[in-house]
């Protein structure tokens, strides 16, 4: 019985909507607004989101940055204090895998930008990394065709080079990448492996864009004194031992190597990807609320549009709730025929709103080299702020249709 | 129609605004961040208490029904999503307080839809 009633509201409703086409889709545009405002939002912190936690999941959770700078977010940094810290060394490296026995692997790198050519090809600005070997058991990269230095070659400083996807479909359009010799700053160097090809990354931390060689050889080509190399010495914590027991043991061997006495404050940072997490979550936050409230005010907008609409609709159409009254319609159908007409406007205006969200994260996706998707999740958020908006601004109009005499309905004109 | 009960009118009027306040709270960050079906499990909460606050208004003995539920649906939910701060607590008592209120008066109200 229920059941019946029900669908002969949702004929009814349909029936109103299709026959004031453009006062319905007037109507629904304030709540499309609303939806495609917020589940833009929404879809869009989400992709950012995860495209920075993939960026800092390649970094490695259990990885500690010794730096000259610590990484820390806010308005007081007192830079003065560590702007005449050392920066940390090749020899440094070296002397901690000797003293260290918490790490599973320790690694040095620098990087600077520089030309990189082949034949009349040239990708100007690349990133060039000059590591030692065990980077690659710290950093997440896999190759797509050739191999990874041997120690002996990382060790002696052997003229070879890893390139990064982008750098090697600008250097070799038409041609195998390995084998080949490029040239960066006058040196020449083999090519020995193309690194898979990983997108854009927010952090600017894509292999894309990157060349990597050994340390050895790029005393060559890159300044290693120089701090704006960023030298950075990688450090792996072994399983189940925690970054805070791995990094007691370092602070103690740093200082020992430094000859730093007790009591000094220590002239090095020893930096963790959850410092960069802690500051994106912030800022996710803040954008996260902006849409919130943008959104939130044009749903409300949406809502009394619609309010507004069942009320008139209510008024014009009395005489015939007074109709359908007197032929036996009970109030819970009259609450129902007015009910579904405002959860379908407002559902209309959730699809309409999704629909475009869907689109511009489809032209988004094209614009930016970045995965920008409508996840389910934000569907159901959309579907149901929409349906949920249709019931608390059509139920008021709807359930005092339903409370009409008869009578007195009929009356008016 | 019955005769509403100014304490009805304070109990519908403070049950409005709360929807006002609690309903942007449905596509809120931090209730988005709770679980995929949270926002719409919230939002039916929500509905039900601004729906049950119409009912009173109408002074009907389905409103007072409906607000029971609402009001026992959403402490398990605050419970079940260890939402339980000051606010919560508040509105716990309140709630209590606005229940012996109908109950005292659902003799006395129409019991039709």
């Amino acid at each position: 019985m229920f059941w019946l009633l029900f669908k002969e509201s949702i004929f009814f409703a349909w029936h109103s909507l299709v026959s004031n086409k453009l006062r319905s889709f007037l109507s629904l545009l304030g709540i499309t607004i609303g939806i495609f405002a917020i589940i833009l939002v929404f879809t869009i912190v989400d992709a950012l989101e995860s495209n920075i936690r993939g960026s800092i999941q390649s970094l490695g959770n259990n990885v500690v940055y010794v730096q000259k700078w610590p990484w820390s977010f806010g308005p007081d940094y007192p830079w003065w204090k560590y702007m005449n810290r050392p920066t940390p060394q090749y020899f440094e490296l070296e002397e901690l895998q000797k003293r260290c026995k918490t790490t599973e692997a320790i690694a040095y790198r620098i990087g600077a930008r520089k030309t990189i050519k082949f034949r009349s090809n040239n990708v100007q600005n690349a990133l060039v990394a000059g590591i030692s070997h065990e980077f690659y058991k710290i950093k997440n990269f896999d190759l797509s065709s050739g191999r990874y230095f041997t120690e002996n070659e990382t060790d002696a400083g052997y003229h070879e080079v890893l390139i990064g996807a982008s750098i090697a479909e600008a250097l070799f359009p038409n041609s195998d990448p390995l084998g080949q010799q490029v040239q960066i700053s006058g040196q020449k160097a083999n090519v020995i492996g193309v690194i898979k090809k990983e997108g854009e990354s927010l952090l600017g931390m894509s292999f894309d864009y990157q060349v990597i060689m050994p340390f050895n050889f790029a005393r060559y080509i890159i300044d290693t004194k120089s701090e704006n190399v960023d030298p950075t010495i990688y450090v792996k914590a072994r399983p189940h031992i925690s970054n805070a027991e791995m990094m007691d043991e370092l602070t103690g061997a740093l200082r020992s190597i430094r000859r730093q006495k007790p009591g000094v404050e220590a002239n090095f940072a020893l930096n963790e990807t959850s410092l960069i997490s802690q500051g994106f979550d912030t800022l996710f936050d803040l954008v996260g609320m902006a849409g919130w409230i943008i959104g939130g005010f044009s749903i409300l907008v949406g809502g009394f549009g619609i309010a507004n609409i069942m009320f008139v609709s209510v008024k014009e159409r009395t005489n015939l709730i007074g109709i359908q009254k007197s032929l036996g319609a009970r109030n819970i159908f009259i609450l129902l025929q007015f009910l579904s007409e405002s959860v379908m406007l407002s559902a209309l205006g959730g699809f309409f709103g999704l629909f475009l969200t869907w689109l511009i994260t489809l032209l988004g996706k094209d614009a930016i080299d970045m995965e920008i998707g409508l996840t389910g999740a934000n569907v159901i958020l959309g579907f149901t702020i929409s349906i949920l908006i249709g019931i608390i601004s059509g139920f008021i109009p709807a359930y005092s249709a339903s409370q009409l005499d008869p009578v007195e309905a009929i009356r008016t004109n | 129609m019955l005769a509403r009960p100014k304490i009805i009118t304070v109990i519908c009027i403070i049950g409005y605004l709360s929807v006002l306040f609690t309903f942007p709270q449905v596509f809120s960050p931090g209730i988005k961040k709770l679980g995929t079906m949270v926002p719409a499990i919230y939002g039916i909460l929500v509905a039900m208490h601004f729906i049950a606050c119409v009912g009173l208004w109408y002074y009907k003995q389905w409103g007072v029904q409906l607000y029971l539920i609402a009001f026992f649906a959403k402490i398990i939910f605050y419970l079940l999503s260890a939402q339980t701060g000051p606010v919560f607590y508040v509105n716990a008592v309140l709630g209590i307080v606005f229940m012996f209120v109908l109950l005292k008066h659902y003799r006395k109200m129409n019991p039709n839809l």
